[in-house]
C-alpha cells in the first residue's frame, strides 16, 4: 500500500529560532523568578516570624533577588528584540512583583514562540 | 566567605562585566553599518561570561552591602543607580544586537561614542563612591 507522502515543514529561519531561544530562557528566568519568590513568602518569612529561625530569609533573600535580577535583565533584552505590545512588556514587568505571577507568563510566552514557529513568521 | 574574597570576586566580575559591555557597544555600532554577522561570537562570549560575570557582581555585591550594613548609606544607592543604569543598557543592546542578526535594519541607530562615553563615566563615578564613600 502507497504511504502518503509526510509533508515537510519548513524549517524555521535561523532569526525567529534565536528569538525562540530567547524567549525560552525568559520563560525559564519567569519560573525560576517565581518559585524562589513563593519560597521567600511562604516559607522562609513565616520560618522568620513564627518559628524565630532567619536564617532561611537570609538564604532566599539573596537568591531570590539574583532570580529577579535575571529575570529583570532577561525581560529588557527580550523586549530590546522587538515584536512586543506595551501591554505584553508591562504584564511581564508586574509579574515579577506579585506572587504566582510568573507562573501566570507561561501562557503568553508559549504563545509568542508559537507565533514565530508559524510559516508566516508572524508575531503575536 | 571572607570579605576580601568576596571583594576580589565582586571586582573580578565587574572588569569582566565592563570589558564585555563595552565589546558589545562597538560590536553594535559594527552591526549598524551592515556587519553582523561578525558578531556572533561576540554573542557567544556575552552569553558565556557577560551574562554570568554581571550575575556575580549583583550577588555578591548585594552580600557585601549587607554584610557591611551599607544599604542605609545614600551614596550605596547613587552606585546602584549607575548600577541599574549599565545592566539596563546590557540588556538593551543585547536586544539590539539579535534583532540586527536577524536581518532587520536600525530603527533608531546609537551614537557608539556618547554610549561608550556614559560607561566610562558611570564607571568613574561608581568607583569615586565605593572608594570615597561621599555622602
Amino acid at each position: 500500500m502507497p504511504q502518503a507522502p509526510r509533508m515537510q515543514q519548513p524549517a524555521p529561519s535561523p532569526a525567529a529560532a534565536e528569538e525562540r531561544a530567547q524567549i525560552r530562557r525568559l520563560r525559564l528566568a519567569s519560573f525560576v523568578e517565581a518559585t524562589t519568590l513563593l519560597v521567600l513568602v511562604f516559607v522562609a518569612v513565616p520560618l522568620k516570624h513564627l518559628f524565630d529561625y532567619p536564617l532561611a530569609v537570609r538564604l532566599m533573600g539573596p537568591v531570590h533577588g539574583a532570580a529577579f535580577v535575571a529575570y529583570a535583565w532577561s525581560l529588557v533584552t527580550t523586549v530590546s528584540g522587538g515584536g512586543w505590545s506595551r501591554g505584553e512588556i508591562a504584564r511581564l514587568g508586574l509579574a515579577a512583583f506579585i506572587p504566582f505571577g510568573g507562573f501566570l507568563n507561561a501562557g503568553l510566552l508559549r504563545r509568542k514562540r508559537a507565533a514565530l514557529a508559524a510559516p508566516t513568521g508572524a508575531r503575536a | 566567605m571572607p570579605y576580601l574574597w568576596l571583594k576580589a570576586v565582586h571586582v573580578a566580575a565587574v572588569l569582566l562585566f565592563i570589558g564585555g559591555l563595552f565589546a558589545q557597544t562597538f560590536a553594535l555600532a559594527a552591526a549598524q553599518r551592515g556587519d553582523a554577522a561578525t558578531t556572533a561570537p561576540l554573542a557567544r562570549w556575552d552569553r558565556l561570561v557577560t551574562v554570568p560575570a554581571m550575575l556575580l557582581v549583583w550577588v555578591t555585591g548585594a552580600t557585601i552591602a549587607v554584610e557591611a550594613g551599607w544599604f542605609t548609606s545614600p551614596w550605596l544607592w547613587a552606585k546602584l543607580a549607575f548600577v541599574l543604569a549599565l545592566t539596563g543598557l546590557h540588556g538593551i543592546q543585547s536586544g539590539k544586537l539579535r534583532r540586527l542578526r536577524g536581518g532587520d535594519l536600525p530603527s533608531s541607530p546609537i551614537s557608539v561614542l556618547r554610549v561608550a562615553g556614559f560607561i566610562a563615566a558611570a564607571i568613574a563615578s561608581i568607583a569615586v563612591l565605593v572608594v570615597a564613600k561621599p555622602f
